[in-house]
């Protein structure tokens, strides 16, 4: 038991040099990289904040959804619609988004998240099917294939975020404020709820908690970070088509979920990396990228079944001791 | 008829059906305030259904559920929980990947009003649930002599301390109604000895329990014992006037 204070005081030392060091290199990183590498860093932000939107399903409540893309379109779209057709301001274009996304999330959810596994899997896809059907057809909303241009870039305190550069140190601080609020959701009295309801929904019941409407909030809550995402990503490529809307991007978001480690929040981050930038660096070496990446997610989640987050936990649980002074006094 | 009077649970003229098969025949019965009530009957008498009925997982094909004056029949297994009306499984439902403390904090869930907003965003609201909830957990924990496991994940824990902590959860969530199914399956004799005690225990602070058990020893803490056979009430009474029925022994215990 003595050992215990020192274990605690070591693990606290590592964590703190573990985000002084992190941070560091997260700022130093543009200075050190191309144009190119930092737009993938861009997009690692963009797809860290919608592709958590994901995972938090998948890892809290049990829901694999292939719909994420839809609500990622719809921030798209009603920004770029918002800005240059309507005039909007860009903080009502995105709240149209959110607002959107929302209501298509809970008109939608209430009867397909009846569903469980495999049919609740499908019913996502055949939304996002759907959604980008919907994306096509309706060209006078969304420019069809031709898609919407000269969407304004952001502006913050006189800086205009037209850069990768520029861009990066702003959607970074985003997606560590979105993955802040997961944690404290996760800690809160509705995280333990659905923490609970995906172990055993009958027992969830027993203790209160209701069921059905608690998975159609988080499905709510998932819409709108992939319509917040979607939103700052029409801000800062000012040009928004059908192809960034299609089932290989639900997929990579879901790909995101898995590769991270759903049960991780954190994990969503490397998971966003890895989607991104793996493709990318593959591709130097000749036509076989894709054919190496598919490889190289096979191995990935063969060997990391719980994602690169759960692997890392359990790294630095052997590192620090004990990640878990819950032992103590219970509380995490 | 003075017990039906201050019943805390009326079963009345209950009738369950699976398509044709009938597992439940008008069965009627009550449970007094603050006693410990039995419920016999061989396997496939219609136990576990009779308990989904009275906890809302089943609706009943006729009859009404009566609980603390009001008719629940309607109500969901969630608003039946928020009147107190608490059961247990079969086999132990702990949450198996939260921790035996979270697996408390999770009875709590009722007490607390927080929602997805107030979590995100870390307000007061949930510190202060959270620290009404610690509080009570630990105390559970002490109660329930489940202290050195409290950080342990639920699913760790050999069956009969999930058993306990499945008990500790309801207990904490303050229940009026306890409803135990078959609490002593899979617990050594010891253990038994121990829930007897724990059920006592409960039974001393004003909680009611209904208990359903094929566990002639544990069946003992009960004041009143109602034998169900083939879907029907055949017999009621303490356990002496229900181990010298002779419908019971016959259907029962399978003497003649």
């Amino acid at each position: 038991m003595s050992s215990r204070p020192i274990a605690v005081t070591a693990s606290r030392t590592l964590t703190i040099a573990a985000w002084i060091a992190g941070i560091a290199v997260w700022a130093a990183l543009p200075w050190l990289l191309g144009r190119g590498s930092v737009d993938i860093l861009v997009f690692a932000g963009l797809y860290t904040i919608a592709g958590l939107g994901v995972s938090f399903l998948l890892g809290q409540c049990g829901i694999v959804s292939l719909a994420q893309s839809v609500f990622y379109g719809i921030g798209a779209y009603s920004t770029a619609y918002g800005t240059t057709v309507l005039g909007w301001p860009i903080p009502a274009c995105m709240l149209a988004g959110i607002v959107v996304s929302g209501l298509v999330a809970m008109l939608v959810g209430t009867p397909v998240l009846r569903l469980s596994g495999y049919f609740l899997a499908l019913a996502t896809l055949a939304l996002a099917i759907m959604g980008h059907v919907l994306f096509l057809e309706w060209d006078w909303l969304t420019g069809g294939t031709l898609g919407i241009g000269g969407i304004p870039h952001l502006s913050l305190f006189g800086f205009t975020l037209n850069t990768p550069f520029r861009f990066y140190y702003f959607i970074w601080p985003c997606a560590a404020v979105v993955l802040w609020l997961h944690y404290n959701l996760l800690r809160s009295r509705t995280g333990i709820a659905l923490r609970a309801m995906r172990d055993a929904p009958s027992a969830a019941k027993v203790a209160g908690i209701r069921v059905e409407s608690l998975r159609v909030r988080t499905f709510i809550l998932s819409a709108v970070l992939g319509s917040f995402a979607g939103s700052l990503f029409a801000h800062y490529v000012s040009f928004v088509s059908i192809d960034s809307f299609g089932i290989d991007r639900a997929i990579g978001f879901l790909l995101i979920a898995v590769l991270g480690g759903a049960r991780s929040i954190s994990g969503t981050v490397v998971g966003a990396l890895f989607v991104t930038a793996a493709p990318n660096l593959l591709s130097r070496l000749g036509e076989i990228h894709p054919l190496l990446f598919a490889l190289l997610l096979i191995v990935a989640v063969i060997f990391l079944p719980s994602g690169f987050g759960g692997a890392f936990a359990d790294l630095w649980r052997r590192l620090g001791g004990s990640l878990r002074p819950t032992v103590k006094d219970g509380t995490p | 008829m003075t017990e039906a009077a201050d019943a805390l649970l009326k079963v009345r003229n209950i009738s369950r059906h699976f398509g044709g098969l009938q597992v439940l025949r008008h069965v009627d019965f009550a449970v007094p305030e603050r006693s410990i009530t039995g419920l016999i009957g061989p396997n496939g008498a219609g136990k576990s259904t009779l308990f989904n009925i009275i906890s809302g997982f089943l609706t009943p094909s006729e009859g009404d559920i009566d609980y603390a004056g009001v008719r629940i029949t309607p109500l969901s297994i969630q608003q039946r929980s928020e009147m107190g009306l608490m059961r247990s499984f079969q086999t132990p439902q702990v949450f198996p990947d939260l921790t035996v403390w979270e697996n408390l904090i999770v009875g709590c869930h009722k007490h607390g009003r927080s929602g997805m907003v107030e979590g995100l965003l870390a307000l007061p609201v949930v510190w202060r649930e959270r620290r009404a909830a610690s509080e009570a957990a630990q105390r559970i924990l002490e109660d329930f002599n489940l202290g050195a496991v409290s950080g342990r994940l639920a699913r760790e824990l050999p069956a009969g301390q999930q058993r306990i902590v499945e008990l500790a959860r309801a207990v904490i969530a303050r229940p009026r109604l306890l409803c135990l199914d078959e609490p002593s399956s899979g617990l050594s004799a010891d253990e038994v000895q121990d829930l007897m005690a724990t059920i006592h225990r409960i039974s001393k602070t004003g909680v009611t329990i209904l208990l359903v058990s094929h566990d002639m020893e544990l069946i003992s803490v009960c004041e009143r014992i109602h034998a169900l056979c083939f879907g029907e009430i055949i017999a009621n009474g303490t356990l002496a006037e229900i181990q010298a029925h002779p419908d019971v022994r016959e259907a029962y215990l399978g003497i003649q």
